[in-house]
Parts: structure tokens; C-alpha cells; sequence
């Protein structure tokens, strides 16, 4: 024990001393934070800001979009909760169109006079819709033809019935827009593609860190002094748990400083993961294991590989298991308890994931939950006492990458 | 009691047999040389000595016991390659690796200061290990392995790389330790070095244990047949019937004399027509024993 603390301890030292650690705690936040507020910035400028022309023969069906459209307000739940201003800054009606409006137009869409322009041509039988054409100097808008798509369905419903006799207030009172009221599940949901995407990111970082450090101590060729003293499995145990300890290092710190800066800010922006503490206890405990798991198996690729190339080509093994529990992770929300679920879920791999998310989702029987856990941690001994076996026997021959039988037959070595 | 006890260990990987029945043993205050050419399995036999590997049969005993693992704490060891955490300051290594082998931090720094005095790199100490020299690096891996004061001193090939300045600091520390009772066990190919150094050795080739014993017991088991001589004028006493072979380097010659034959008779037979200012009958080096000894050339 104490020599895989001793081993733990000089990893955690080395890795958070250094100035690469404190160069991606700032840098990957700043770059995050600068994604997401592109994004926003990208979103918040379709529709709102825009300048547009209608080209219609109608002109009362004009007007009536141009107020639809200028009115049109989308209640955007990721941000601040108010919704915000979706509607078009200035919309001209054309009505009817002159021979040469349409070359005007083109022109003014050129000079950055006009963001676009609908022209409606009516149709040739009667009782059918007119088709309408989005004209606009940018193609990879999408938000803006589906906002400018609504609005024309709303005016032209709002024609159809006020043509039937209909007040237009109770037109209006019937094209409100509905609130859905949604319980839980989508919390949940929200915490287990949370639970997902970090789990991802620290597997892929820190695991191959611990795959990465084990093959520098084979080209260094420290390793031969280490083992002079402690056994393999103890070498293997204590990058882990050191490498791990960085990693959740780093984590801490980010959720700590997102805290500070945002003064809780995302639970005031009414992005709640509404889970009880039992499910957080239950995500600390399916995460911690997770991370064991898969940087046990990353050692173990770690000690079949002697160089990093030979480690990227491995890395397939590594993702697998998670690319799988991806693709079925939504059929495990919808039936919790179903056979892809528990199966998935006693699947040692996917156990992190797949029991988390079932736990989430709805409480499976206890046994169950005991059962995968027991799982678990049986496959992580397995795995590290494979990886060490593996680097003891793979250190005598080293430089040549060992295939299938010959691992096998190195597991029988002692 | 012996420190180190080899019973007829045997190990063999894949396609090759390493070891093939090895014994020897080691006691306190010794300077074992363990000899052979390249690839003779010195390694593969130091390894077993520190559990990095399990000899397929035969027994390993250290300090009078069976191999048990902590008996390693009262192990140095200095592996063949070297190698040193390359981003790692200096004393931070030291320190890291004198705690794998029990010390406290504190008397792990207090020791590797007084080493790092004692093997004249202080310059060194508050640097990265990457910045050092080659010859500066291998001698931290010499503290390493000396720093918990280990009773056994294992070193695989310690004198490959050191400059001569080096090389006989190496060997001064080395005899320090004998003299303290430690028991120290070094393999190398040069055998020259061993002469001057070891009490006892063991040469091994092919995983096979040529030849073992003390230093001069091994010497005194070979005739004094070795004559180098120095000398004037004709030198066709070198086909007298007491030389086995000679070779004459113009005025200098080495001369292996015929099983049995006396060299006074050879000295009487060449002062009759030269003369000489230097006739040394020698015993043979401990090359010209491998050699006889295993019937080929040594690799050095």
C-alpha cells in the first residue's frame, strides 16, 4: 500500500507541477467559454437583427406577415429565462412587384442593404397556396427560413380563419403558443449526457495519460529500478490512482471556479439537474469506478505498446465500450428496465454509464445496482493484474509489439 | 551465512534457454564479478537475485532465507540501462526513489546530499534530471541505488560509459563498501576491470557457469605459462620445444609456453644469443582463462 501511495504521490506532484497542467485548467475553460458564447452570439444574430422584403401581389398578406414577423418572439430556454427578441428589425412590403424589382432587390442584397427577401408567386389554380422563395445573401442560416417559415404558416392560418368568420381575438387566443410542462425526466436526461460527456473527456485525457506514462517509463527505462523494489501490480495501481487524482484535480477546480464566476449562475438561469442526493452519490460512485476501469484497461494498452503511435492504434479498444453505450444510452431512457438495458447495464464496460443512466431514470432493484458494482470492481482487479503481467513480462522484451497468443502465453509467465 | 544463494536456478524464455543450473554464493564483504560475454545471461541470472523474474526451478536465497520481496529494501540495485525520470529535479528522484526503498523523506535528502558531495555533482542537485550529462545522470542512478545503505549492491555492467576519472571514483566507492561489510555483486564483459577488483567470480556462458571461485584459487589453477620478455638480437630461440606460441613483436615478444616445460630453460637457451632485459614469467590473465575455458573467443 504505501508504495503505490509513494507512486501516486510522485505522479499527482510531478503532473500538477507542471506548467502544461496549469496551462490546460486556463485554456480549456477560455476555450470552452469562447465556444459557447460564438454559438450564442452566432444564434442571437439570425432573425433578430435582420432586414428583409416581402414581394407579394397581395398586399394585405403582406402586411399581415410583416406584423407576424416583426412581432415573432421565441422564448430560447438555454439563456437568461427572459426569452429573447426574435423578430426582424425591418420588414418591407413589395406589393404588387414591379417588372424590375426583383434585379433591385438582388442589388441591395449585394450592397448589405437587404439580409433576404420572400417572394410569394400565387398560385395558378384556385384554393391552393402560393409557393414562396427565400432569397438571402447567407445559405448557412438555418434558424432564419424556419422562423420566416412559422411566421408565413401563422399568417396564413390566421387568414384561412378569419375568411371562415373567426374574431381575430379568438384567432389569436387559438395560435398562442403552448407551454409544455415536462417533469423530471428531462433533468435527468440532462445530467446523463452531463455524466456522459465528462466521463468521456476525463477517459480520453487522463486514461491515455496513464497509458502515455507507463510506455515513458519503459523508453527512460526507470521502470527496471522501480521494479527492483515494488511489484508491477503497485506500479499499475498507484498511475492510476495518481493519474485519476489529476485529472479530478482539474475537474474540481473548473466546477469550482464555474461556480465562482457565474455565482451559481446556472442554477439561477433555471438549468436544474433536479437530482436527489442519492443519485449523486450514485454518479460520484459510477464515475469514479468508470475512470478506474477504463484507465486500468489504458494501462494495460500502456503496457503491450512501446511507443505512442503503437498506443493510437489501441485506442479503438479503449472507445468501443463507450461508442456502444452511446448508441444505446436513449433506448435506456425510454425502457429503463428493459433486456437491452439490464444487459448493457451488467456489462461491466458499460456499467458506469448504463447503470448510472437506469438509476437516473428509474430506481432498478437493489440487487441489481449491488450485482453491476460487484461486476465492476472484479473487472478492474482482473484488468490491472492482466496490465501488470502483461508490462512484467513485455519489459523483457520490449520494441517488438507482442500479438494475441503471445500475450496469452505471457499471462501464464510468473 | 551467505547474502546470496543461487541453487542450480534455471530460466528460460520463448526459444532460448538464459540460465541453465546456475550456483554460486556470495558472502558478506565480498566483490563478486559475475563474467561473460554478451548475452551469456548475467542479466537474466540478476534479475531472479531481485524478483523481477521467477527462475523456472531452483531457489534463490537472500540474507540466509528464501527470496521473500522485502528482502529488496536491503537491495541496491543499478540495472544495465539507465534510466531516471528526465523531467524530475535532481532530489526530488532521489528522494522519490530512496522512499520506494523505506528511508523517510528527511533522511533520504540528508543522505543523497552527503553522496552527491562524495561523488562531486552538488552542481547538480537542484536541476532537472534531462539537463545532466550522461556521465553526471549515471551517477545519481549510482546514489539511488546506494542511498538506503543496502547490504547487497547489485550492479549490472556499472563501469560502461564512465570516463576513466569516473570509472576509478566508481571503483574507490565500490571498495569503501567492501570494507564496510557489504556484499557487492557486479557483472561485466570486461574482464580486465575484474582482475584488479574482485575476490571471487563466477564466469558464465551460454547460461552455463564455466568456471567459479576466488580470484587467485581460480588464477593458481592455471600454470604460470605466460612469459613476456624483452630482448636484443636474434630470436631464434623462439622455436625452442618449451613454446606452444609466441608472438614476436620486434624486440617484445608473448610467449605461451608448452604444458609442462620449464621457462629457465627457455631464459637459458635465449641468453646464449640475445640479450635480455626483461623476462617475466606470468600467470594468465583472466581472458586467457575464459578463452581456455570455453574454447572460444570472447566478445568484449
Amino acid at each position: 500500500m504505501l508504495n503505490i501511495w509513494l507512486i501516486a504521490k510522485r505522479e499527482y506532484l510531478e503532473r500538477v507541477r507542471a506548467k502544461s497542467f496549469l496551462l490546460m485548467t486556463i485554456l480549456i475553460p477560455l476555450l470552452m467559454g469562447g465556444l459557447v458564447y460564438g454559438a450564442a452570439l452566432a444564434n442571437g444574430r439570425s432573425g433578430s437583427n435582420l432586414h428583409i422584403a416581402v414581394v407579394t401581389p397581395d398586399r394585405q398578406f403582406g402586411l399581415d406577415l410583416e406584423s407576424e414577423l416583426e412581432n415573432t418572439k421565441r422564448v430560447d430556454s438555454n439563456s437568461d429565462g427572459e426569452g429573447t427578441k426574435q423578430g426582424f428589425r425591418k420588414v418591407d412590403v413589395v406589393s404588387p412587384p414591379a417588372s424590375d424589382t426583383r434585379a433591385v432587390l438582388n442589388d441591395e442584397i449585394k450592397n448589405r442593404q437587404l439580409d433576404g427577401y420572400i417572394w410569394v408567386t400565387p398560385s395558378a389554380t384556385p384554393h391552393t397556396r402560393p409557393t414562396f422563395e427565400w432569397v438571402s445573401k447567407s445559405k448557412a442560416d438555418i434558424l432564419t427560413p424556419s422562423l420566416l417559415g412559422q411566421g408565413i404558416r401563422t399568417t396564413l392560418t390566421r387568414e384561412g380563419l378569419g375568411n371562415l368568420g373567426m374574431q381575430p381575438t379568438d384567432v389569436d387566443s387559438l395560435l398562442k403558443p403552448v407551454d409544455l410542462v415536462t417533469e423530471d425526466k428531462d433533468a435527468a436526461f440532462a445530467s446523463v449526457y452531463a455524466l456522459f460527456f465528462l466521463m468521456y473527456f476525463v477517459i480520453l485525457f487522463y486514461g491515455m495519460n496513464v497509458a502515455r506514462s507507463i510506455i515513458e517509463e519503459k523508453t527512460s527505462r526507470i521502470f527496471e529500478v522501480l521494479l527492483a523494489t515494488i511489484r508491477p501490480e503497485e506500479l499499475m495501481a498507484g498511475k492510476v490512482l495518481g493519474v485519476g487524482a489529476v485529472g479530478l484535480t482539474q475537474i474540481g477546480i473548473w466546477i469550482v471556479a464555474g461556480l465562482l464566476v457565474t455565482k451559481f449562475g446556472l442554477l439561477a438561469a433555471g438549468v436544474s439537474f433536479s437530482i436527489t442526493p442519492v443519485q449523486v452519490g450514485f454518479f460520484i460512485l459510477f464515475f469514479l469506478l468508470g475512470y478506474l476501469l477504463y484507465s486500468s484497461v489504458a494501462a494495460a494498452l500502456g503496457a503491450m505498446t512501446s511507443s505512442e503511435q503503437e498506443l493510437q492504434q489501441m485506442n479503438m479498444f479503449l472507445m468501443l465500450p463507450l461508442i456502444a453505450c452511446s448508441l444505446v444510452i436513449l433506448r435506456v431512457v425510454r425502457d429503463a428496465d428493459g433486456a437491452v438495458a439490464t444487459a448493457f447495464s451488467f456489462f461491466p464496460f458499460c456499467t458506469p454509464l448504463i447503470m448510472y443512466v437506469r438509476i437516473a431514470v428509474h430506481q432498478p432493484p437493489a440487487w441489481q445496482i449491488a450485482l453491476s458494482i460487484a461486476g465492476l470492481i472484479l473487472t478492474i482487479l482482473a484488468v490491472l493484474w492482466f496490465a501488470s503481467r502483461i508490462y512484467r513480462v513485455g519489459i523483457l522484451m520490449y520494441g517488438k509489439k507482442p500479438n494475441l497468443p503471445e500475450i496469452l502465453r505471457w499471462l501464464k509467465y510468473s | 551465512m551467505p547474502i546470496v544463494e543461487l541453487q542450480n536456478v534455471r530460466k528460460a524464455y520463448d526459444t532460448k534457454i538464459a540460465v541453465a543450473g546456475l550456483s554460486f554464493t556470495i558472502e558478506p564483504g565480498t566483490m563478486f564479478g559475475l563474467l561473460g560475454p554478451n548475452g551469456s545471461g548475467k542479466t537474466s541470472s540478476i534479475r531472479m537475485m531481485i524478483g523481477m523474474t521467477v527462475p523456472d526451478s531452483g531457489a534463490v536465497s537472500l540474507f540466509g532465507e528464501p527470496f521473500r520481496r522485502d528482502h529488496l529494501k536491503r537491495v541496491g540495485y543499478l540495472p544495465e540501462e539507465r534510466g531516471l525520470y528526465k523531467k524530475m529535479k535532481v532530489m526530488d528522484q532521489l528522494i522519490f526513489l530512496g522512499e520506494l526503498h523505506g528511508l523517510d523523506a528527511t533522511t533520504a535528502s540528508k543522505r543523497a546530499h552527503v553522496w552527491c558531495e562524495r561523488m562531486e555533482i552538488t552542481e547538480a542537485i537542484p536541476k532537472k534530471t534531462e539537463e545532466l550529462s550522461k556521465g553526471m545522470q549515471q551517477k545519481i542512478q549510482f546514489i539511488a541505488a546506494l542511498l538506503h545503505e543496502p547490504d547487497l549492491v547489485i550492479m549490472d555492467e556499472p563501469f560502461s560509459g564512465l570516463d576513466p576519472v569516473n570509472a576509478a571514483l566508481l571503483m574507490d566507492t565500490l571498495v569503501d563498501l567492501r570494507k564496510e561489510g557489504k556484499a557487492i555483486l557486479f557483472s561485466t564483459h570486461r574482464m580486465d576491470q575484474v582482475e584488479k577488483l574482485c575476490d571471487e567470480i563466477a564466469l558464465i556462458n551460454r547460461g552455463n557457469l564455466v568456471l567459479s571461485g576466488g580470484m587467485r584459487e581460480v588464477k593458481s589453477r592455471y600454470p604460470r605459462n605466460r612469459v613476456q620478455m624483452e630482448f636484443q638480437g636474434s630470436d631464434a630461440f623462439l622455436k625452442h620445444p618449451s613454446i606452444a606460441e609466441a608472438k614476436n613483436y620486434s624486440g617484445h615478444a608473448e610467449i605461451r609456453l608448452a604444458d609442462g616445460s620449464d621457462a629457465q630453460a627457455l631464459l637459458a637457451e635465449a641468453l646464449t644469443m640475445a640479450t635480455v632485459s626483461r623476462f617475466e614469467v606470468m600467470e594468465p590473465t583472466l581472458e586467457e582463462i575464459f578463452i581456455e575455458a570455453v574454447g572460444e573467443n570472447v566478445d568484449a
